[in-house]
């Protein structure tokens, strides 16, 4: 009983949740219009668990990701604003994310500064470059491009529902695309598995031959692209960039991979269980939104099913210890 | 003639009934609809006065509201507009720059449901944007330095044009003194703002005092919103310059500004918004929406009001 609350309780709790919705809202959220809605609104916060879950194997973490996301959003946007075009733009965006995730990596692994204080640098740091490159300023309106803000606004069309089409939000295609590309990564190659031996023993890992601090270096490489990736999905959702927009994704992707371990096998980050992680996160917001729910209680009830899950994957793993 | 009498009155009744009908139809359909009031600036002092009163007038209207916060998170703007136009609401209030939540207001485009701003900005996909008029806000200000200064002497501007709702306001100010040839601007000056724009005003004030050293060759200070004009405020009396007789004016009338009006000091008049009314006329442009009537301004101004020592407590 209580090995079977331990794996399976979270996932009992998040069919609880939806159940719970869809019964107080029979005619609004079980649709493929509301879904479909939660998707593309969970798309960024997706991508920065996947990337963020990437480290979280190796035993870090990196809690840059939000203003680097931010970064990302105001490097595009100042360099559409000087005219460069959108794919080189964003391609410049993507080049930051990914010096900006080395330079942690090379901090934490080379240099050996825990991820906490180091990430809590680059934090402020990239934060800091935010502001002095768009001098505080949000930038929006015609500075942005057309192309650029419609990419959040459209998708592949998948027929129609009554008289209304339905689009598969490009948005929420490049999430499952990169969690496809992580899921690779992570679950089947072989710098995956020794990424998961490094955050099982590093120095068992480091015996056996895996190159501890540059394999550590890279996964932080993911993170920042990712984080990059996210930011910029939010200033095409926002057609806009501001310096602090990306800041509440860190905290929620931490708390997406945190969930998602509560179903793991050994309480492993994994890739999957952090989407649904994410998930459980985007249908408490949706469904509480619809049920007219407070926005301060709906915070304070995301803690507590956080609190709750992982409780009961502690306890069941306590109660497994002692037999 | 008796029968005549009974069809009127029969006439009359039927009427009533009519109206009576329609009453409580017009009731049942006021009575119960659901509007939700959207904005990730909730904890700023602004936004709480007009959700307050959107709420208070919601209430008498028999409306049931929910207030939902994004705590400065604009994406989530666009999400939580998507997820009460799928609960289908009969209404939304914004606050926030409709540019930047384009793929929400397209949502409620969709699904019929009017958006109403607060403070907001105008879009074409907002029936109406319920704010202070800016043009109004700086010609109090500017008037009033006009009039103060009898029409002339030299006026110091601070300005900020890469902010719409802050350039109507430099552009009636130069109007206006441009209109008194006495009147001459020394200096339209942009203050840096990413420090909250008080202390690179009062900087840029200093040595302005510095190039004018002459008691009353500066009248007066016109700052297109508060920040600037306590900076100016403060150069001018760490340079002891108090007793000139220079003249400041802001804009917005934020506590600070009020504190230094009615210290009677150099800083001697603001312009307040009315929150409380924004809110209000926000809720009443609703339910004009609502009741089917096509607007036919898509911006709705609420007045301001002048302050000085007076009223500035």
């Amino acid at each position: 009983m209580v090995r079977f609350l331990r794996h399976y309780g979270t996932l009992i709790g998040m069919a609880a949740i939806v159940l719970v919705f869809w019964a107080l809202l029979p005619d609004t959220f079980m649709t493929a219009r509301n879904w479909l809605n939660i998707t593309q609104q969970v798309s960024m916060l997706t991508v920065v668990a996947v990337a963020m879950t990437v480290v979280m194997v190796v035993g870090d973490f990196d809690l840059s990701v939000g203003s680097m996301a931010s970064l990302s959003g105001i490097v595009a946007a100042v360099l559409f604003t000087m005219g460069w075009p959108v794919p080189v733009a964003v391609g410049a965006a993507l080049v930051v994310g990914l010096a900006g995730g080395l330079v942690n990596g090379v901090l934490v692994s080379v240099i050996g500064i825990l991820p906490f204080v180091a990430t809590l640098a680059t934090l402020t740091m990239y934060s800091g470059a935010a502001f002095i490159l768009s001098g505080g300023k949000t930038i929006f309106g015609r500075d942005i491009p057309q192309s650029f803000a419609d990419f959040a606004k459209s998708g592949l069309p998948l027929g129609s529902l009554g008289d209304k089409p339905v689009v598969l939000p490009w948005l929420t295609l490049l999430a499952l695309a990169i969690t496809g590309a992580v899921f690779v990564v992570l679950e089947l190659s072989t710098y995956g598995r020794r990424l998961y031996a490094i955050g099982g023993n590093a120095e068992a890992a480091r015996l056996a031959g895996v190159r501890v601090t540059w394999l550590r270096l890279t996964a932080y490489g993911f993170t920042g692209v990712g984080a990059a990736v996210a930011g910029l999905m939010y200033a095409s959702r926002v057609a806009s960039a501001n310096p602090t927009q990306g800041e509440g994704l860190m905290l929620n992707a931490i708390a997406a991979v945190f969930l998602g371990m509560t179903v793991t096998r050994h309480g492993q980050p994994r890739v999957l269980a952090s989407v649904l992680g994410v998930l459980v996160l985007g249908v408490m917001d949706n469904g509480l939104t619809q049920l007219q729910v407070d926005s301060y209680v709906r915070e304070v009830l995301v803690g507590l099913i956080i609190l709750l899950a992982v409780s009961i994957s502690a306890l069941g793993r306590k109660a497994i210890g002692r037999w | 003639m008796t029968y005549s009498i009974t069809r009127r009155g029969l006439g009359r009744a039927l009427v009533l009934a009519a109206g009576f009908a329609a009453l409580g139809a017009g009731a049942a359909l006021a009575a119960g609809e659901k509007i939700a009031v959207i904005t990730p600036y909730l904890s700023q002092p602004g936004t709480q006065f007009y959700v307050e009163a959107f709420e208070a007038r919601a209430k008498e209207l028999g409306w049931e509201v929910n207030v939902i916060d994004t705590q400065g998170d604009v994406a989530a703007v666009i999400s939580r507009i998507e997820d009460v136009v799928a609960q289908g609401v009969n209404g939304i209030v914004i606050n926030v720059d409709p540019s930047q939540i384009g793929a929400g207001l397209d949502a409620a485009a969709a699904a019929n449901i009017p958006v109403v701003g607060m403070d907001a900005g105008a879009d074409a996909r907002i029936k109406a944007n319920v704010t202070s008029n800016g043009y109004e806000m700086a010609a109090e200000t500017s008037v009033y330095i006009a009039n103060r200064i009898g029409g002339a002497g030299g006026v110091v501007m601070f300005t900020f044009d890469a902010f719409p709702p802050v350039q109507v306001r430099g552009v009636i100010a130069d109007a206006v003194f441009k209109n008194f040839p006495d009147i001459k601007v020394l200096d339209r000056i942009t203050p840096d703002v990413s420090d909250g724009g008080i202390a690179d005003s009062r900087a840029k004030m200093e040595a302005l005092l510095a190039a004018n050293p002459e008691p009353g060759s500066i009248k007066a200070v016109w700052a297109a919103w508060d920040q600037p004009a306590l900076g100016a405020l403060q150069a001018i009396e760490a340079a002891g310059r108090q007793n000139e007789g220079i003249v400041i004016t802001g804009i917005d009338a934020n506590p600070q500004a009020r504190d230094a009006i009615a210290a009677g000091g150099n800083f001697e008049a603001s312009v307040a918004q009315d929150f409380k009314g924004i809110g209000a006329t926000a809720a009443d442009t609703m339910a004009r929406v609502l009741g089917g009537e096509v607007l036919k301004a898509n911006v709705i101004y609420v007045p301001t009001q002048l302050v000085t020592s007076v009223n500035a407590k």
